[in-house]
Formats: structure tokens, sequence, C-alpha cells
């Protein structure tokens, strides 16, 4: 049994992902956070349109022979923008507000803990299906 | 796996954080060095800058050091007659390290270096909580 066949499996995997690429993302902001001229970056919030929708198969130029190369480009799934409307800007040009990131990162991690105990949960719901006593 | 890219990323961060408090205890520790003779220059305060670079193996983009470079502030001067580097008019040139910007400096170091940290711990704490859904 493929468990991301449940759409609620499926959605918290997202979920996870999208989340812990925004730890990628956020963690480069605090890194650079005295870097000359650097500009925050975030990505873009994952709505429920996201989470519902399949990926959708990537068709590339059609491969005739075995030593084609494949020509299929794997898009950024979730892509990072800067932040047009900065808080705050330091005279070197750097926009990174450490308190600013800091409080997205705790975000993020309450994010996650919500999706790890869904995820949970729904397995123990399967477990009481099951018969076995859920824990 | 993006936890441990993001692991690795803020380590990059504390590593630049590193060379620039290297770079603040030079200045702070040179504070008095004078020069030797007449003519000669005192200590000159250094200053470190950071950049980005691709790291191929992350997949990303990392900070590193890019410059140490020399502050290209005036000396100031200091009337010491008796100084071997003194000049004609009795004056010391001192170096161009301003101990109060040193700390300052030093604080805004150690602060970007807790962030970081912290960033690791939340990373971690992460990473746990995924391995921990095997458990059940």
């Amino acid at each position: 049994m493929d468990l991301t066949n449940l759409k609620l499996f499926a959605m918290t995997a997202k979920r996870m992902d999208w989340l812990s690429k925004r730890q990628v993302v956020l963690s480069h902001n605090i890194a650079n956070s005295d870097t000359g001229k650097y500009q925050p970056r975030d990505l873009k919030p994952l709505g429920f349109r996201d989470l519902l929708q399949r990926r959708t198969e990537q068709r590339g130029l059609q491969k005739t022979d075995a030593m084609h190369i494949n020509a299929t480009r794997v898009p950024e799934k979730y892509r990072p923008d800067s932040k047009k409307d900065a808080y705050e800007t330091a005279p070197s040009g750097n926009a990174v507000i450490i308190e600013e990131q800091l409080s997205k990162i705790s975000e993020t991690q309450a994010d996650h803990r919500l999706a790890t105990n869904i995820y949970t949960k729904h397995v123990g719901m399967l477990k009481t299906a099951l018969g076995r006593p859920p824990r | 796996m993006d936890l441990i890219k993001a692991i690795k990323l803020s380590t990059a961060g504390m590593r630049v954080q590193g060379t620039r408090l290297r770079v603040i205890s030079e200045n702070v520790a040179n504070a008095d060095s004078l020069p030797e003779g007449p003519g000669d220059l005192p200590y000159r305060r250094k200053q470190v800058s950071f950049k980005n670079i691709l790291d191929r193996s992350l997949d990303a983009k990392r900070v590193v050091v890019d410059k140490i470079q020399y502050d290209k502030g005036d000396f100031d001067k200091k009337f010491d007659p008796q100084h071997p580097a003194a000049d004609k008019d009795g004056y010391v040139l001192t170096p161009n390290v301003n101990s109060l910007v040193e700390m300052m400096d030093m604080r805004e170091a150690q602060r970007s270096y807790e962030a970081n940290l912290s960033i690791i711990q939340v990373s971690k704490g992460m990473l746990n909580r995924t391995i921990d859904m095997l458990r059940n």
C-alpha cells in the first residue's frame, strides 16, 4: 500500500517538503545577515490549491533513439522571491532583519510540528481501522 | 535533504562570523601599535566583507569571506615628543582603531553567530521530528 495515494498523506508530505525548502532559504538569509547589498528572500506561500494539485507530468522532446539525451527540464517546484517592501535596509544595502527571519523560522518549525502530528494521527486512525489499538 | 542543507548553510554563516571575530581581535590587539620611526605608519585597521558563491555539492549559494581590506580612514595623532617615532612637531601617528567601533562590531558578529546557531537547532529539531515519525 502506498500511503501517498491517500490525499492527506500526500498533502502533509508536500507541506513538509515545502517547509524544509523554506528552512534552506531562511537559513541562507541568516547566514547573509552581514553581507553587503544582500536582499532577504522567502518562498511563495503554499496555498491549499497547490496542496491539492497533483504534480503534472513534464513533457519534453520525444526520444526516438536510446542515445538521445533526455531533454526534459525539471522546473523548480518552489521559487524563492525577493521581498520588494523590505522592513529596513542598513547603510551597507543589507536588508536582513534577524528578528523577522527568526520569527519566520519559528513559524516554519510550528508548521512542521503540525504536519508531523497530523501524519502521526492519521497513521493512528489507520491502525484503529486495522484493528490494532492506537497509540 | 533540505534540512541538512539548511544546517550546512548556517555553518558557513558561522564560519564567516568566526573570521570576522578574528579580524576584530586583530584590530583590538593592535590598537596601540605605534610606528617604529618618524615617517613610518602605525597599524591600519582591517575590515572583512562577505560574498556568496555557488557550492556545487550543496546546489545552493554559500556565504564566504570575500576580502579582508584595510580601512582607509585617517590616523589619529598624539602629542608625545619623547617618542622615537615623533615628527618634528612632536606628534606620533596612532592607529585608526576605535575600540568602541570594534566592540559594536564584535557584538554584531556574536548576535549573527547566535542566530545561525539557533537555525541549526531548529533544523535539527525538525529533522528529529521527521525521524520520530518512524516510531509509531
